[in-house]
């Protein structure tokens, strides 16, 4: 049996059954470790600034775009700009994705950003995707 | 009805001062035939004025300077008026004999009177051109006014023409009006426009998410409980199911057709038979499965927004896949010509190009030939041929955005045609609006 590497994953996301989605859907796979999710992007970066030792740190940092206080791309704006962990991969999704927010977002450093899906299949399909651009 | 006719003693005072006036003038004019001041003279008669001359003038240009309709003035070197036209006369208010040897000054109006000392110093040595008001009888009168130094035997005199500039300045104000409200109004058209696709991307964004959550919670209730469930009750879940995907793709098309005002329109030079073959491509599998057989002529290379344009033939081309009639085999005919603006003669550059797009599917009532570009405009069932009611919309959009037409043409059971006509060149259109 190989040991398949388990991406740390954090989402960020203010909507609950968004949230319980993206657990229900995606917990299951063998290469995701899903951390527990945080509700905007204020946590993000306190959850971020709060470990010490950076082996400790998320592979892939998941975020809604609309939440309150910090939108997914201020927030990105924000990790990118962090030195201890500027480095972590950063995927966007939104429940609609324009040319213009895609455009900004990977201009920011985001290595993807997505539409939330419909269906089971189709976040397997988007966590394919993002543990692809990583 | 007798009052009118009785004149009031006021009346009669006025009218002995006119007569005066009359007789005052008269006597100027002989004094001034006498003395040689003058060599033609303007008699106000019956018919209007009239003009006598004296043998020694020039009788052609004085009667051309009499009716022009401009002011004509001649100034000694004092700035006092030698001659002058009854135009001027009229404009000031005055009789011409008084006007005579009055200082021109006397009429500048005090805002237009340094303009004038200004010019009336250079005037002598330079001809020129000012505007200034000149007070008449009621009002100021805006006039252009130009000056020549001019030699004449009594010595050298200044010319003056005096162009009434009233109406020219009533006009520019009313066209500077129009403008202002010209502007005005598309500053609110701007306004509502905005508001307008705010609304649509609001609204579509924010209707998304409800019904996402609805798709995904019947998709999990049918996917985890399909066995436990009652048939009657996982046919209700399938509808769920069903309605909500309509709608989405409804709420995308709407956000597409919305977005189509606000992409600056980018007409680059493409060639239809590329986006023809790109669009057939995408169908592969569904004329494969339907047996379709597609026909495309070679089509010309004109302006338009490739990815805009793109879409109006996947509307077609799918419609007329998907309106075809169960029993029969798809047909699908693309055809298209350049036409030149004028029909009759071929030598003129071809402006248009019109595009026939012809099925041999269910067609429809020619009734509603308008009717199927309108938003939400449906004329089958659902059940039957799903779509968003959109599609024709958005394509109609397009091709107004393209400064051009599409019409429908069709017998119900007999197939439908769609002809499109584009112009060749946008540039026209851009430079123009």
């Amino acid at each position: 049996m190989t040991t398949q590497l388990k991406h740390k994953i954090l989402l960020a996301e203010d909507d609950s059954d968004d949230a319980f989605f993206f657990f229900d859907f995606l917990s299951n796979r063998p290469d995701v470790d899903l951390l527990p999710s945080v509700t905007n992007g204020v946590e993000v970066i306190d959850y971020l600034d709060g470990i010490g030792s950076s082996d400790d740190l998320p592979d892939v940092i998941v975020l809604d775009q609309n939440m309150p206080k910090l939108s997914g791309k201020e927030t990105l704006e924000s990790i990118k700009s962090n030195a201890k962990y500027g480095n972590i991969a950063v995927a966007i999704y939104s429940t609609y994705v324009g040319p213009q927010l895609v455009d900004e977002c990977l201009q920011l450093g985001a290595a993807i950003v997505e539409t939330k899906p419909a269906t089971k299949e189709g976040y397997n399909k988007m966590m394919d995707a993002i543990l692809e651009a990583v | 009805m007798l009052m009118n006719e009785t004149k009031t003693y006021e009346q009669l005072i006025e009218e002995n001062e006119h007569l005066s006036r009359q007789l005052e003038e008269a006597t100027d004019t002989i004094h001034a035939i006498r003395t040689g001041q003058v060599d033609a003279l303007v008699v106000e008669g019956k018919d209007g004025h009239q003009l006598y001359t004296l043998k020694t003038a020039d009788q052609t240009y004085r009667v051309f300077i009499e009716t022009m309709n401009e002011g004509a003035v001649t100034l000694n070197s004092a700035g006092l008026i030698v001659y002058c036209n009854s135009m001027f006369a009229s404009m000031v208010g005055l009789p011409l004999s008084m006007v005579i040897g009055m200082s021109f000054s006397e009429f500048v109006a005090p805002q237009s009177a340094q303009a004038f000392v200004d010019l009336f110093e250079e005037g002598w040595t330079d001809d020129n051109k000012i505007e200034l008001l000149i007070r008449g009888q009621h009002n100021l009168i805006p006039c252009q006014l130009s000056v020549n130094a001019l030699e004449l035997d009594e010595g050298i005199s200044l010319s003056m023409i005096l162009t009434d500039l009233t109406m020219q300045k009533a006009n520019q104000q009313l066209l500077e009006q129009n403008i202002e409200q010209l502007a005005q109004t598309n500053v609110a058209l701007e306004v509502s426009n905005h508001d307008l696709l705010q609304f649509a991307s609001v609204a579509s964004h924010d209707l998304q998410e409800p019904l996402r959550k609805i798709q995904i919670f019947a998709g999990m209730l049918k996917n985890k409980h399909t066995g436990e469930l009652p048939d009657d009750s996982v046919k209700h879940l399938e509808k769920i199911i069903d309605s909500s995907n309509r709608m989405k793709t409804m709420i995308v098309d709407i956000l597409t057709y919305s977005r189509l005002s606000t992409n600056a329109d980018a007409f680059t030079p493409t060639d239809l038979n590329d986006i023809i073959a790109d669009v057939l491509n995408d169908f592969d599998l569904l004329i494969t499965e339907k047996k379709a057989v597609v026909r495309v002529d070679e089509l010309p290379t004109i302006e338009v927004n490739r990815g805009q344009i793109r879409q109006v033939f996947q509307n077609l081309i799918s419609n007329a896949i998907k309106f075809s009639r169960p029993d029969t085999r798809p047909e699908l005919t693309i055809r298209g010509e350049l036409k030149s603006d004028n029909e009759s003669n071929q030598e003129t550059k071809p402006a248009y190009c019109c595009i026939q797009i012809s099925d041999n599917g269910i067609g429809f009532d020619e009734q509603y030939a308008e009717k199927v570009f309108s938003l939400f405009q449906r004329l089958n069932t659902k059940e039957a041929y799903e779509g968003s009611g959109i599609g024709l919309a958005i394509t109609k959009r397009i091709i107004d955005r393209h400064h051009g037409t599409i019409k429908a043409q069709s017998k119900e059971g007999e197939g439908a045609t769609f002809s499109i006509k584009l112009p060749v060149f946008q540039y026209d259109y851009s430079t123009k609006t």
